[in-house]
């Protein structure tokens, strides 16, 4: 990347900008509804301004005065990737305000949820990818990878996007894992890791892709502090920060976290290839030692709870649930998902890449603008 | 030529025509159902709809007025884009070598500049919605910055193909040339009748290296992958041809897989020795080179990311150089 396309904090804020290439919302490399103002000159991108909001719902609104379990039902709603994330944060605010135990059971089946939405969330991350990149084949490919894990998800959970596995306590009985259904899991975990590796060695081994991504769209380990860039993106520039460390549910599996050290496009695509290893590695360790018992504690009593927050860490990143209780019902409701800080990050990206590397560089941060649109808050000024 | 000759060339040169036609509303099919959609293990759209199906559908829309400041001369371009394309293909039947300097690479080079000058002012005459400023956002939330001058995608495509022009098109002019070197002579006649001689040029050294270059050339000239700046996703997504609708967008369709006949029976006539003509069994062979060149571009667009300029120029000139070597092993 032209290191003097960046912009510094030495450089006047008014720049002569010779022209303005408006992307979006309604665009052929955007699955979401997203604006990015291309500010150009010769095709080469000298800053970028990114708009979201146009799927506003405001979620958060809607969730203020709903009994808890509805709250949490309403959080899957959120996002349409991660939806299971969202509510095991919320599920897990609830839990931690009200100090419940969850059975161990419980805890590992939520795991196993928690990484299969990971899995696909990655592969579909690796897909939109090679579409932007213009390599149909590989986006094909990765689409029918991924379908294995939607079947995992749909058995598991009972449906292909909205699962509504956790609960307040535990979980759900019908995601109760017996032997064939845990024979199913890992039968599809073993294809999968075969088919990621072909693809891992295919994709690395090919010289026209990794002219496209090598050394494109770099951000720096230090630009990335600065501007708050969280979950993978972060760790592709070599920051080794996993909040699945930090939390208490994955205290039993062994895991890397995987980071990468040059920031860039190729970095960003082979964090995720290599993060799904990571995820079925832990699967594999949570259906050969699936605990037996309850999957649901009940002996917890509704109270009244001051304002609680937790931070899991999603599939983009980090994600902040925080609500109160009263009287049963959530109030002082706030979710910040992982792409709203990384805009900053995608706008950075863009500056000093050709045009048609620039979507490319805001896809690399895994943008969920659908997700950070729903979810943001409008503060009156 | 005597009357009956007369008719009987007229008779070939429509016939072949028809062939053409016949033959290039399935090319897009084979390139996307047989060759593509079987490497990326999906069913893939029917054969018969890319190129068949879709511009018959497209005939019966409903005509929309395109977002241009030329309707009239954007909606046309499409339809001088096929007439260019059957001028080249007639140029190329030996029916018509008696025409002497129009039957000649001049004019091939000169009618394929024509084709490539059309992506420029179709670019630049369309005005799609997809650019369009929303000045809320842009302007009263503070915006980085204001006032600055728009540029529509299609603007950006124009650009783009006039790039192509400058330097996107010397492969396969380089590659015409080749065979040029070869027979001593710009005129198509004389260039069949030496091959008719002396053999193939394409089974010579210089002939070889210059297919590799008119098949690189090839794909620049109909935008396939990779080379296909003028219509990326990432940015310009149709590029040029975005905002053709209804039977203006049924020509486009026409245009490109007829596109696809004519650079092929180009390459038969150059390399092979072998007009296109319905009178004679050779027309077989064009046939069987047109479907190799799809099944091929297929291949390789199918295993291609989508190049930026980092990538095209270096590639441009590699295979450029290839072609200078293959013109200088046609002198040898």
């Amino acid at each position: 990347m032209d290191e003097d396309n960046k912009i510094t904090d030495e450089t006047p804020k008014k720049q002569v900008i010779e022209t303005e290439v408006p992307l979006g919302p309604v665009h052929s490399a955007a699955i979401e509804p997203y604006r990015v103002r291309l500010f150009v000159e010769d095709e080469i991108v000298k800053d970028a301004e990114i708009t979201v909001g146009v799927n506003h719902r405001g979620i958060e609104r809607i969730m203020e005065g709903l009994p808890v379990e509805k709250a949490n039902s309403l959080t899957e709603k959120i996002c349409g990737i991660c939806s299971n994330i969202h509510i095991w944060n919320s599920v897990l605010v609830a839990e931690k305000a009200l100090e419940i135990d969850v059975p161990e059971r419980a805890q590992y089946i939520r795991i196993i949820m928690a990484e299969l939405e990971r899995l696909h969330s990655h592969l579909l991350y690796l897909a939109h990818g090679n579409e932007v990149l213009g390599h149909e084949t590989f986006s094909m490919r990765l689409f029918y990878i991924r379908e294995t894990v939607m079947e995992l998800l749909r058995m598991v959970g009972g449906n292909r996007v909205q699962y509504g596995v956790p609960v307040i306590g535990g979980i759900r009985p019908r995601a109760e894992l017996d032997q064939m259904k845990i024979q199913k899991i890992e039968d599809g975990i073993n294809f999968l890791e075969e088919k990621l590796s072909n693809f891992a060695e295919r994709f690395i081994s090919d010289p026209m892709i990794m002219s496209r991504i090598t050394g494109v769209g770099v951000i720096k380990k230090e630009d990335a502090l600065r501007l708050a860039v969280s979950g993978p993106t972060l760790r592709a520039t070599g920051v080794a920060v996993d909040l699945r460390r930090d939390m208490k549910e994955y205290d039993p599996f062994d895991f890397d976290v995987i980071t990468q050290d040059d920031g860039d496009i190729k970095s960003n695509l082979l964090m995720r290839v290599l993060e799904n290893f990571e995820s079925i590695k832990i699967i594999r360790q949570a259906i050969n030692h699936l605990p037996e018992g309850s999957i649901t504690n009940r002996s917890w009593e509704m109270q009244d709870t001051p304002i609680t927050k937790n931070y899991v860490e999603a599939p983009r990143g980090k994600l902040y649930h925080s609500y109160a209780l009263n009287d049963g019902r959530v109030r002082h409701c706030i979710i910040r998902t992982p792409s709203i800080t990384n805009i900053g990050a995608m706008e950075y990206a863009c500056i000093g890449c050709h045009i048609t590397d620039a979507q490319l560089a805001v896809v690399q941060c895994d943008p969920c603008f659908t997700c950070t649109d729903r979810a943001i808050q409008i503060i009156q000024l | 030529m005597t009357v009956v000759d007369s008719l009987i060339a007229l008779i070939a040169v429509i016939g072949t025509l028809i062939v053409a036609f016949v033959v290039s509303v399935w090319l897009p099919g084979i390139e996307r159902k047989f060759v593509q959609a079987r490497i990326q293990q999906r069913i893939g759209p029917p054969i018969s709809s890319p190129g068949l199906m879709a511009p018959i559908k497209f005939f019966f829309k409903q005509i929309i007025n395109p977002n241009s400041p030329m309707p009239g001369l954007y909606n046309s371009l499409p339809i001088i884009g096929i007439i260019i394309t059957i001028l080249l293909l007639i140029i190329v039947m030996p029916q018509l070598y008696f025409l002497a300097a129009f039957a000649s690479v001049v004019a091939l080079v000169g009618l394929l500049k024509v084709e490539e000058i059309l992506y420029m002012f179709m670019g630049s005459l369309s005005k799609s919605v997809l650019s369009i400023r929303m000045p809320f956002p842009d302007l009263v939330k503070g915006a980085k910055h204001t006032d600055v001058p728009r540029s529509f995608v299609e603007e950006l495509s124009s650009m783009r193909a006039f790039r192509l022009i400058a330097f996107g098109s010397f492969p396969i002019y380089i590659a015409i040339f080749v065979p040029v070197a070869m027979a001593g002579s710009i005129f198509l006649n004389d260039i069949v009748a030496y091959q008719q001689l002396h053999g193939p040029v394409l089974f010579t050294l210089g002939g070889i290296l210059g297919a590799i270059v008119f098949f690189v050339g090839f794909m620049i000239l109909l935008n396939e992958y990779p080379f296909a700046i003028l219509k990326t996703k990432a940015d310009v997504i149709e590029g040029p041809l975005l905002e053709y609708a209804s039977k203006y967008r049924a020509y486009v369709y026409i245009s490109r897989g007829l596109l696809i006949f004519v650079l092929s029976s180009i390459f038969a006539t150059l390399f092979l020795g072998l007009p296109p003509s319905i009178l004679s069994w050779t027309i077989l062979l064009n046939i069987v080179v047109t479907l190799a060149f799809t099944i091929i571009m297929a291949i390789v667009s199918a295993f291609s990311p989508i190049f930026t300029y980092k990538q095209f120029y270096p590639v441009v000139a590699g295979v450029s150089i290839l072609g200078v070597l293959a013109i200088i092993a046609s002198f040898l």
